[in-house]
């Protein structure tokens, strides 16, 4: 039975990426990003020992939960979720206090340095309500992101889903992330900087 | 298998020395008040002296306390938000109303201690406990709902910070109570009985204390693979010389030696002791909240 609520949701194919960081680069530019923080970056990590080894490209983006701990937190209802999926940030009451970083497991807020407030990937949703796709799905180059809604059964992303194995990161967190994966290598997402071994 | 991390984008801290700060500074406060209903709340007359000290301590604590949340927010002057947007599933915003309610307990609380008025003292004596376990008890929710840092994400977290509160507010009181008796009071004569009196409670706190964080580190060490970085952070990490020597063994277990061993317990031991302690908590609210932090997300 169709289900008539949307329910955005966003598919990373990992076998197509190539780790080229246009993503990062597209989501920086469309959303004023500043220096040194990151709504979205592809992770790399190396795998195995010379002749058999593999680079592994990890895009990261904001799961937008269908149960997010950042809204959970806030103290002050300025992470909202609204109720096609997608979690936002309302600019004009979020304090700084933090605690949403703290909270989510993905790692995917920072403080903006030039104004104190927490932000995050919402997967472009200003575009999104203008009928456009997310800056970083549209300008992959690989057409390795599918964004829609999945709970409209002819979307592209609703038969990708279906017709594929997809994972999720961390779904032990209990927080039923919505940026699907295929092809998700454990090592990747478990791999922890500057570990030496 | 060898893997490596070729690319990745650091983290920004969420928390950091500041609430570190704030939660050694409400233990501190919690601490105090329980101590000085003792005798104002139920009643055991030995400990009277500890009653206007515990107040006063308890009111300035908890009023210098909240100034380290305003350094720490980015937009302090929108700090009046968490009293008009809640959110009650937040322990934050359950943080804001005890952070109001606590203070103006313990100075009407002490107003009538001042006054002795000491039927109307019992009372918000006796109000005033489940306050300052919850103003106390909140800040372990805090961290506890941080779900995916393993060395937050207990439920032992409050009884901890309880108890290393009860730990830390003794060791002050002992100090405040010496530094008073030896220069402010008329008769210059520190009351060593009190202070030995208090020297065996903490004693027996820090037992407790060390029971908790032991069972705790126990089940990190056994529990899944981020608990199990955690276990090693503390034991053999970046963490392990404020964990093991700074916040276990000068903090804990030796003031614990110098306060039970009877041919060690003199008043100076005890004072030794105390500030041992005094700063072996605030490593402890050090490494929990730095600590956390330290093991990448993702």
């Amino acid at each position: 039975m169709k289900n008539t609520k949307k329910r955005y949701a966003m598919l990373l194919d990992l076998r197509r990426c190539i780790g080229c960081q246009t993503c990062a680069v597209a989501c920086k530019s469309e959303n004023n990003v500043p220096l040194g923080v990151w709504r979205s970056w592809v992770k790399k990590v190396e795998k195995g020992e010379y002749p058999h080894v593999q680079e592994i490209s990890l895009p990261i983006v904001c799961n937008n939960c269908e149960k997010p701990i950042c809204v959970t937190v806030c103290p002050v209802v300025a992470s909202i979720q609204r109720p096609d999926g997608i979690v936002y940030i309302d600019p004009h009451r979020c304090i700084g206090c933090r605690y949403c970083m703290a909270a989510c497991p993905y790692g995917v807020r920072y403080i903006n340095p030039q104004t104190g407030i927490a932000e995050k990937c919402y997967w472009c949703h200003h575009r999104v309500d203008a009928g456009l796709e997310p800056a970083c799905v549209a300008a992959c180059p690989m057409s390795a992101l599918i964004f829609g809604d999945l709970n409209d059964p002819d979307s592209e992303i609703a038969k990708a889903v279906a017709e594929n194995a997809v994972q999720v990161i961390k779904p032990e967190m209990g927080t039923e992330p919505h940026a699907f994966y295929i092809g998700l290598d454990i090592t990747a997402v478990e791999a922890k900087q500057n570990k030496k071994e | 298998m060898n893997t490596q991390v070729l690319y990745n984008v650091g983290h920004q801290e969420a928390f950091g020395l500041f609430i570190a700060i704030y939660f050694y500074l409400t233990g501190l406060s919690a601490g105090s008040f329980i101590l000085s209903t003792l005798a104002y709340g139920f009643g055991i007359k030995q400990y009277r002296p500890l009653g206007r000290i515990g107040v006063v301590m308890a009111t300035g604590l908890l009023i210098a306390a909240p100034i380290f949340l305003l350094f720490h927010i980015g937009v302090p002057f929108r700090a009046w938000h968490l009293f008009v947007y809640l959110n009650f599933e937040s322990p934050i915003t359950w943080g804001s109303f005890l952070l109001v309610l606590y203070p103006i307990n313990c100075i009407i609380y002490g107003y009538f201690m001042f006054k002795e008025e000491l039927k109307l003292t019992r009372i918000f004596g006796l109000i005033g406990i489940p306050l300052a376990i919850s103003v106390h008890g909140y800040t372990g929710f805090i961290l506890a709902f941080g779900k995916a840092r393993a060395l937050w994400n207990t439920a032992l977290m409050p009884l901890l910070f309880l108890v290393s509160a009860i730990v830390s507010g003794i060791a002050l009181m002992i100090l405040v109570c010496i530094i008073k008796d030896r220069f402010f009071s008329p008769e210059k004569k520190i009351n060593v009985g009190l202070i030995m009196s208090l020297g065996k409670i903490l004693a027996w706190t820090i037992i407790f204390d060390l029971f908790l964080v032991g069972c705790d580190l126990i089940v990190l060490s056994i529990s899944h693979s981020d608990a199990q970085a955690a276990a090693r952070l503390l034991m053999g990490g970046e963490f392990s010389l404020m964990f093991l020597v700074v916040e276990n063994l000068l903090g804990k277990i030796i003031p614990f030696l110098l306060l039970t061993i009877p041919r060690f317990r003199t008043l100076a031991t005890v004072t030794i002791a105390s500030i041992l302690i005094v700063i072996g908590i605030f490593f402890m609210r050090y490494v929990v909240v730095l600590g956390g932090e330290a093991i990448p997300l993702i």
